[in-house]
């Protein structure tokens, strides 16, 4: 009851009774329920702790989710801003389906959310950020999302958040061939195939993916005709291919290379009568590592090469505007777990990245250097686990200020984890910032502020139920925050504005068996401030406003069910008030989308397994803009087949 | 406290910081007639945004309205609203993005007709009673246009990006961003006729008391920012006034009412007399903290209107001055205000 007296005296303050708030009231009546079991512990993740991933053994405190495989086979046709938009609190700024898609994670700008490949960060040096509809799900087997500041783990940038995408080895698996095939509405068509052949000492991975659609679909224009989009056909295909060996008991080598192109037609807006621009993407993609995981120390040595291409056209017959980018990293790292509670990581990296196109001049590049050193505290009793970090980096030369950060976790209760992190957060302006002709500004700051987070995990198993919520508070201050204004002659940046972000996300999810069915119950709710602190030119009325394209409010919710060979999930995702004026005064109105998938399994034997599926977006046919008079697709559907081939060796060792 | 009421408050933190509220305060739109005491302001909007629009500022109550095209024909404006001609009783208002220009009546704004098949259309000049051209930021062509039924009816090809025009003695002078010329069109013909060299960025273009042409060049390509003065009968460059380094940028040349005051924005607004011999070194109104973007001259009183768009993301400012210079008020407009009209 004393949550729901809250719930009242908070929608007395704040006006209208809104969704979001009642939300956020039955989440605090889950809270008030009793927990009394245990919680599985995220920390304790494998035993070897010299050969666990960055992510994992150093980032007590933070608030990460990974996305779990049936998740990701339920996005194996989509890219990885549908999986965000859907499944996570971040806020997707997408153009529509195969356009540019950008996140705004906790408040952030696009560019302050770092994409790692397996260690490597592939955002673009042009415009520091990831076009997130050119990652396609099948790129990677495993993801996670790591929530707040991460500059000192993963370098310049992660501001907001960081994604990992990991190929990892599946030693001793034998031949494991998967593959689908789907089509939908407005001409979409997508097809994958992804096999691994493995040993206990090798794994040679391909994967090859095509996706394609018209994407003309109907919608209102502003003089209230109905038409079909023009000019925005997409195509997107790409290869990835991979091969890891095992050398001695300690050691693993790896090459991945991932290559892809994209064609992407650029349609109208609303208020433009036609547009006839494509563009076209191209990367390419190697790294290349080394692991080794003894008792006591381990070492991971890992080096990529980066080439991007954008080629932006006008219209078909008008010549391109090119730019290109090449980036060189490497990194080592090396662990050591001295006896007692102790894990410590220092690390080396090198970046070296160079531009070219037309709206740079020539030879642009920039060389930067980071030392890195990661401690992790972690008794085996007390339930306290702590990591500190630090790192120094260099841009041609010049030392960036110094970042850090300090986490802390401890299980209050077997069912309770408490965390806590507090991080120093740093980005360095990128090429285009710095170079682009005209108007680049190569006298500017790196962005720099600091975070702050709070919250506690909750897990309950009782019976046949599973209940598990995560709350997290997050304040975060950003100065020397770089826009782009016009200036007398050209549209330069500069070091502009100070950002204060704030909020509440809470992420809860109770599944419980029943006979021979299964039933998930999700929610997640986002509660976002983020303003502009300081006047932009004198008479500037957004001051502490919210920034545009920043939803306040934001969540989704989700029911699923499962038994045995069928699955049908249910999802809704509600949007707030985005602001398109930085006085708030303009604005794009909510939305909510209703999205259903219902698949069953056809086939099923000691080799083969085959799925069918179809899925409906907007089922309810909501018109709504993400980005201000770029209409999205009313309902649409996909439907396809996923097949599996599998044929384990005959002496199967356990991976790593 | 023990762990349980920790937890319990832990939980209740979400309730803390929720108490701002989303919803924008509902927007009033009501459709409002244009008198003939008062100023058009062209208000740019962002790229891509469609958010484009016309405010009017009644000279009489000092009211300003935000937009007079919205609310009287139900749909916005368009994309990049790059300036507005009063002619034959109808406005028209090119759209550069939407490539567009959209014909009203100038009183309750109302779209009569549009005029479609631009490219990135800039600026319309009247060249007969029922002939304008109409400048192109991309294709290489000024396009004719028949006013008459509202269509295109040719092309010019004139290369690069071109901008301002004027008519003078019976000739059209068009103003060129990207090249070092002003060209010279036979409004008889159609047809290039010659061309002036100038500085590159030529942008604006006015005529004095004397009947002669001054252009405002931002320079680039090696030449440097000037402002220009042409002799339109003899079509000789008769003076030039480069301005000392490459970091000024003169743009939004305006005059008064009598042709004997120029006026520009590099930075701050700038005044300069017809008959002066070297260009002004202080601004006539100083910047001060705000994004000039917009300047005009009330032909009727001298006032000065000049524009700030602020941080170009929300409704832009404009400060009115006397003819001397001294502030006289200020109200808002829409988003990126960059032209006046008066009337």
């Amino acid at each position: 009851m004393r949550c729901v007296a809250v719930g009242l005296k908070r929608n007395t303050w704040g006006g209208a009774l809104r969704l979001p708030n009642l939300l956020s009231c039955l989440l605090l009546c889950m809270g008030g329920a009793t927990f009394a079991q245990q919680v599985a512990d995220t920390l304790h993740l494998g035993a070897v702790e010299v050969a666990k991933p960055r992510l994992a053994a150093f980032s007590a405190g933070t608030k990460v989710q990974r996305v779990d495989s049936a998740t990701l086979a339920r996005y194996a046709n989509a890219d990885l801003g549908t999986l965000l938009a859907n499944e996570t609190p971040v806020f997707v700024k997408s153009y529509g389906l195969g356009g540019l898609a950008t996140t705004s994670f906790r408040g952030g700008s696009a560019n302050h959310t770092a994409i790692l490949w397996n260690g490597i960060n592939i955002g673009s040096p042009m415009n520091g950020q990831s076009d997130l509809s050119l990652i396609p799900m099948g790129v990677a087997d495993a993801v996670s999302i790591q929530y707040g500041g991460g500059t000192a783990l993963w370098g310049s940038g992660a501001l907001g958040g960081s994604i990992h995408l990991e190929n990892k080895p599946h030693f001793g698996q034998g031949l494991q061939v998967a593959g689908g095939v789907a089509m939908g509405s407005f001409g979409e068509n997508r097809q994958q195939l992804h096999g691994e052949c493995s040993t206990e000492r090798s794994a040679t991975t391909i994967g090859l993916y095509n996706s394609a659609a018209a994407n003309n679909f109907r919608f209102t224009t502003g003089q209230h005709r109905e038409q079909r989009m023009p000019n925005a056909t997409f195509r997107q295909y790409g290869v990835l291919l991979g091969q890891q060996l095992r050398v001695g008991k300690a050691d693993r080598v790896g090459i991945h290379y991932w290559g892809q192109l994209a064609n992407r037609e650029v349609p109208p807006t609303l208020q433009q009568e036609l547009s006839t621009a494509f563009q076209v993407d191209a990367s390419h993609r190697v790294m290349a590592d080394w692991h080794h995981a003894g008792a006591t120390w381990g070492t991971v040595v890992r080096a990529a090469l980066l080439d991007e291409r954008l080629d932006w056209y006008g219209s078909a017959d008008s010549t391109a505007a090119t730019s290109r980018a090449q980036t060189l990293v490497a990194e080592a790292e090396l662990r050591l777990r001295p006896a007692g509670p102790h894990l410590v990581d220092m690390g080396v990296n090198g970046t070296f990245a160079e531009a070219s196109g037309a709206g740079y001049p020539k030879g642009v590049r920039q060389g930067r250097q980071a030392l890195f050193a990661l401690y992790r505290y972690h008794p085996a009793k007390g339930g306290f686990t702590g990591s500190a970090s630090v790192r120094q980096e260099w841009q041609d030369g010049r030392s960036v200020p110094i970042t850090g950060s300090i986490g802390l976790e401890y299980r209050m209760r077997p069912w309770a984890v408490l965390k806590a992190q507090g991080a120093k957060l740093y980005r360095l302006p990128a090429f285009n910032d710095l170079y682009w002709q005209p108007g680049g500004n190569p006298g500017l700051l790196p962005e720099d502020g600091s975070s702050s987070d709070l919250g506690v995990a909750l897990q309950h198993r009782w019976k046949r139920w599973d209940l598990r919520t995560e709350i997290t508070w997050f304040n975060r201050t950003v100065q020397n925050w770089i826009i782009w204004l016009p200036g007398p002659a050209w549209w330069s940046p500069g070091n502009i504005m100070q950002v204060w972000s704030r909020g509440v996300e809470t992420d809860s999810r109770i599944v419980w068996k029943q006979g021979r069915s299964t039933w998930l119950l999700g929610a997640i709710t986002n509660y976002v401030v983020s303003t502009n602190q300081v006047a932009k030119s004198r008479y500037d009325e957004g001051v502490d406003k919210q920034l545009i394209y920043v939803p306040m409010y934001s969540g989704n919710a989700r029911i699923g069910w499962q038994r045995e060979r069928c699955s049908v999930t249910l999802s809704g995702t509600f949007t707030g008030y985005r602001y398109t004026s930085t006085d708030n005064r303009d604005f794009l109105p909510p939305y909510w989308l209703l999205n259903a998938r219902a698949s069953v399994r056809v086939l099923e034997n000691s080799r083969w397994h085959a799925d069918a599926f179809v899925q409906g977006s907007n089922m309810l046919g909501a018109e709504y803009q993400v980005v201000m008079d770029r209409p999205m697709p009313l309902q649409s559907i996909l439907a396809g087949v996923g097949m599996r081939y599998s044929r384990p060796n005959k002496t199967k060792l356990a991976t790593p | 406290m023990n762990t349980r009421k920790l937890i319990a408050l832990l939980l209740l933190l979400p309730a803390l910081p929720a108490c701002r509220k989303d919803k924008p305060e509902p927007r009033e739109e009501q459709p409002a007639a244009a008198t003939d005491h008062g100023v058009y302001i062209i208000n740019e909007g962002n790229f891509n945004w469609g958010n484009a629009a016309v405010s009017w500022y009644n000279k009489a109550t000092g009211q300003a309205v935000e937009d007079l095209y919205a609310p009287a024909n139900g749909t916005p404006l368009g994309d990049v609203l790059q300036s507005m001609t009063l002619h034959n009783g109808n406005g028209y208002l090119v759209v550069n993005n939407s490539g567009k220009v959209v014909v009203v009546d100038p009183d309750n704004f109302r779209a009569v007709a549009t005029i479609t098949g631009f490219t990135s259309p800039r600026y319309l000049l009247p060249v007969g009673n029922n002939k304008a051209y109409v400048s192109e930021m991309q294709g290489n062509k000024v396009r004719v246009v028949d006013l008459a039924s509202n269509s295109m009816i040719g092309d010019i090809t004139c290369r690069g990006w071109t901008e301002e025009m004027a008519l003078a003695a019976g000739k059209v002078f068009i103003t060129n961003e990207s090249r070092k010329y002003v060209y010279v069109v036979d409004p008889g013909t159609d047809a290039v006729a010659d061309s002036i060299a100038v500085s590159s960025g030529g942008n604006s273009i006015v005529e004095d008391a004397n009947g002669k042409l001054w252009v405002a060049c931002k320079g680039g390509g090696g030449t440097p920012p000037a402002l220009c003065r042409i002799n339109p009968a003899t079509l000789q460059k008769e003076a030039t006034f480069n301005f000392p380094g490459s970091s000024a940028s003169p743009w939004r040349l305006a005059v008064s009412g009598d042709g004997n005051t120029l006026y520009f924005l590099n930075g701050g607004v700038f005044r300069m007399g017809i008959a002066d011999n070297a260009l002004p070194a202080l601004p006539f109104i100083a910047e001060q903290g705000r994004n000039f973007y917009g300047l005009g001259t009330d032909p009727q009183e001298g006032t000065v209107y000049v524009a700030d768009a602020i941080d170009y993301t929300q409704r832009g400012r404009v400060f009115r001055y006397t003819a001397e210079g001294a502030p006289m008020d200020d109200f808002l407009a829409g988003r990126i205000p960059g032209g006046f009209v008066f009337r």
